[in-house]
């Protein structure tokens, strides 16, 4: 059904399960630098102001794989959401509270852009985000989900989350015999690891 | 079965509309040709049922339009939350400006960008080059044609031109006869040997992986 408000109308509100970037500021000036930073089909950047940024993220399926801010406040829902998926979250300038432990700060405009072109060409051991959504392995198949996708952007750093929550990737990444599984690292939080059979094995 | 694509042109300027219109009629495409926003959403709204445009051009700036009771951000917002996997250009005079450039991109996220000032050719150019594509053993031909080039076979269907234009993106295909078109494609794909492979990505969605042969 859609809503009654017309400023919910703007595609920027459309639901997508395309791998997306929530860029938050108060007049969309580091959205456009970011989406002239991220290489064609790997992520589409969806231009949020900070009343609408709770919107925005919700149309992103299943979550939004980043979001960026500048904003010195965040809506408590979209607080939540950063603090329970496993989201890349950057901020330039001071952090708002109820960030996530895991969100990186940078005080530079061109920091936080090198920090996003680098994410998104990702490459860990031959496992890289394919275009739209999913991690092309080195044989060309592709594994699916949200969950891998953030963490291969997110490497070598992890996330402060459940291990729980990595708990299906695992087993994808076993299935799929990629060598590599998830571990906390030394600030414990969770990220990709070389896995101990195929250590063993080399 | 030969179905010709379609490309949605939203251009205030009478000149300009009909050069671009004959551009593509040339091409064997079938423009969709709008001199408002108005016409446009009218366009989309009765073609919905019929087919889906392989590509969309959007002038920013309506002034000369002959009614102004929508604008080219409202067009660009439907064509985000209906047609998504339809590429779109929005062309504007003041495309630098990081405003204009917000705008377009709240209506919709995924538009690409040109610069009016670099004139008409400039345009067709890059839609040309956006629809001329080759994408590893295949090659689109006057638009309509999908050419297999190590056997010079031919497939064609729109939606595997939509497939081959939009490669690398996934595209997702909206009816039980455009994905029926669309996995005839891949058996095609396999019986000529290609270097292309279909890829679902289930829930109707697909897209072309070019296989890199050592």
């Amino acid at each position: 059904m859609e809503s009654d408000d017309p400023r919910l109308l703007l595609g920027v509100f459309a639901p997508d399960r395309v791998r997306s970037i929530v860029v938050i500021t108060t007049d969309g000036e580091l959205a456009v630098a970011v989406r002239e930073t991220v290489p064609s089909g790997v992520a589409v950047v969806r231009d949020a102001r900070p009343d609408d940024a709770e919107e925005v993220a919700a149309a992103c399926l299943p979550w939004p794989w980043m979001v960026v801010g500048t904003t010195d406040a965040l809506r408590p829902g979209l607080a939540s959401m950063l603090r329970l998926r496993p989201v890349l979250t950057l901020w330039l300038g001071p952090a708002p509270a109820g960030l996530p432990s895991h969100a990186v700060g940078f005080d530079r405009h061109s920091a936080v852009l090198a920090a996003i072109a680098g994410a998104c060409v990702a490459n860990v051991g031959g496992m890289r985000l394919a275009p739209g959504s999913g991690v092309e392995l080195g044989d060309g198949s592709l594994l699916r989900g949200a969950t891998l996708d953030a963490l291969i952007g997110a490497y070598p750093r992890g996330f402060a989350l459940p291990s729980r929550t990595f708990r299906s990737i695992n087993d994808a990444l076993a299935r799929a015999g990629t060598g590599w599984t998830t571990a906390r690292d030394a600030s414990a939080r969770v990220t990709l690891v070389p896995s101990p059979s195929s250590a063993v094995a080399q | 079965m030969r179905a010709n694509p379609e490309v949605l042109i939203l251009e205030d300027d009478a000149e300009t509309l009909e050069g671009l219109q004959s551009h593509f009629t040339r091409k064997r495409f079938h423009p969709l040709a709008a001199r408002s926003a108005s016409r446009a959403l009218s366009l989309l709204e009765h073609n919905q049922f019929s087919s889906r445009p392989v590509l969309a051009i959007v002038d920013w700036d309506l002034g000369k339009a002959p009614d102004q009771a929508a604008s080219s951000g409202d067009v660009l917002s439907r064509l985000a939350r209906e047609l998504r996997e339809c590429p779109v250009i929005v062309y504007s005079q003041n495309i630098d400006a990081f405003n204009v450039r917000s705008q377009i991109q709240r209506s919709h996220p995924r538009a690409l960008l040109h610069d009016k000032r670099d004139g008409d050719a400039s345009l067709l150019e890059r839609v040309d080059r956006m629809l001329d594509r080759t994408v590893g053993d295949l090659r689109i031909h006057d638009g309509t044609v999908v050419v297999h080039l190590p056997s010079l076979d031919q497939h064609h269907h729109r939606e595997a031109i939509r497939l081959v234009v939009h490669h690398p993106d996934v595209v997702t295909f909206h009816s039980d006869t455009s994905t029926k078109a669309v996995r005839r494609f891949g058996e095609w794909l396999r019986e000529h040997d290609s270097a292309v492979r279909l890829v679902s990505h289930g829930n109707r969605k697909y897209r072309l992986n070019v296989t890199v042969t050592t």
